[in-house]
């Protein structure tokens, strides 16, 4: 378990900030007075993985052998063999507060996500504003529970005189596939 | 050769003719006693043969060049292009754990995706003002062309209705005019089958 390094970091960022806004600092801010947290988050890497995780818990894992270390904190994504970044669908808990575009989606729409399909505008109950094409998008279901994340298909504008069945956002992860994906989502 | 180099000898020799009165004299007296002949000072005949000696020509090459002074092609020193680390520099990676150094990343980051963002909003706001124009205009294309169809329609229409006013005229003449004929015709052969 290492500290990331500076290319590593950037890679990382450039990616968080696709789909998030300027508020993406919070994760890294040092905590504020009298807030319920008081400790500071770090990222860490393990092999290929990156984890984020109070500096206090990220200290303990020292102690573990590299070996015998399988997870600690939320997994964020891991880096390819090629240098590029994939974020993991453990990483919408952390993504989803600080969401740049976000898509409600009405209740007959949510077992599609849930089932790995993209999402069609018949679906769409909400739609972010000014969205541009093939940016990051945070799906929520009317509840503003967090189901999954994805890249815009068409902007706003375009999506307006699109047909009900054309596709606006293409799913990258959804909460379902923490039962689809049950084996092999957190295996090294 | 033997005059212009002055030897320790020589110079005793100056010395012992009653010390330094002129060059001239003293290299006068040299050039008597090397005529001489057996006394021929040896280190000359040395220096002459250090240049072709090994010591010396080790010495002169001294001077290394570079790969870089040599100027050869990239693909044929020993090294690949894209192997070779700048010298000076610390092994290793250089960790940003501190959070000044995050935050610096992260402003850079978020400042170019912001501009990266803008730029795509403008260009998609360009586009969707060029395909309003090009629409309006296709509007207005076919709103002329129907226009002018109903124009076009309208005449003949009109036409119709003059020419049909004629015709009934005529349809009502010859209807009363061939009223007999009609009924003459009325009784004409037709053939059935069974």
């Amino acid at each position: 378990m290492r500290a990331l390094d500076e290319t590593e970091t950037r890679t990382m960022f450039t990616k968080l900030a696709s789909y998030t806004g300027a508020s993406l600092s919070n994760l890294i801010a040092p905590p504020a007075e009298g807030s319920a947290t008081t400790e500071r988050m770090v990222f860490r890497l393990v092999k290929d993985r990156v984890f984020y995780l109070p500096e206090r818990i990220a200290n303990f894992a020292t102690s573990i052998p590299r070996d015998s270390l399988l997870t600690a904190g939320t997994m964020i994504g891991k880096f390819t063999k090629t240098g590029k970044f994939r974020l993991n669908m453990s990483s919408l808990s952390i993504i989803a507060p600080h969401a740049r575009v976000k898509c409600w989606v009405k209740s007959n729409g949510e077992m599609p996500i849930l089932y790995g399909s993209n999402v069609l505008k018949a679906h769409v109950a909400r739609w972010s504003e000014d969205a541009p094409e093939h940016s990051g998008c945070v799906i929520f279901n009317q509840n503003d529970t967090p189901l999954g994340f994805g890249v815009t298909a068409r902007s706003t504008a375009e999506m307006r005189k699109l047909e009900p069945t054309a596709i606006v956002v293409f799913a990258q992860a959804d909460v379902g596939m923490y039962l689809r994906d049950e084996d092999t989502l957190f295996t090294t | 050769m033997a005059p212009t180099k002055g030897s320790s000898k020589g110079g005793a020799a100056a010395g012992g003719n009653k010390g330094s009165k002129s060059s001239t004299l003293s290299s006068a007296s040299r050039v008597s006693k090397s005529s001489k002949g057996a006394k021929r000072p040896p280190p000359v005949e040395v220096k002459n043969k250090a240049r072709t000696e090994k010591e010396n020509l080790a010495k002169k090459k001294k001077r290394v060049y570079t790969e870089a002074e040599l100027d050869l092609p990239k693909l044929n020193s020993i090294t690949p292009v894209g192997v070779v680390k700048p010298k000076g520099k610390k092994k290793g990676k250089v960790f940003v754990d501190d959070q000044e150094g995050m935050m610096t990343i992260l402003a850079m980051v978020n400042a170019e995706k912001e501009g990266q963002i803008e730029s795509k909003m403008m260009k998609a706001r360009q586009l969707e003002e060029i395909r309003e124009a090009k629409k309006k205009e296709a509007e207005a294309r076919i709103a002329e062309k129907k226009g002018k169809l109903e124009a076009v329609k309208d005449s003949i229409r009109q036409k119709k209705k003059g020419g049909k006013g004629k015709s009934d005229d005529r349809k009502t003449t010859s209807s009363s005019s061939s009223g007999s004929k009609s009924s003459g015709k009325g009784k004409r052969k037709s053939v059935s089958f069974a």
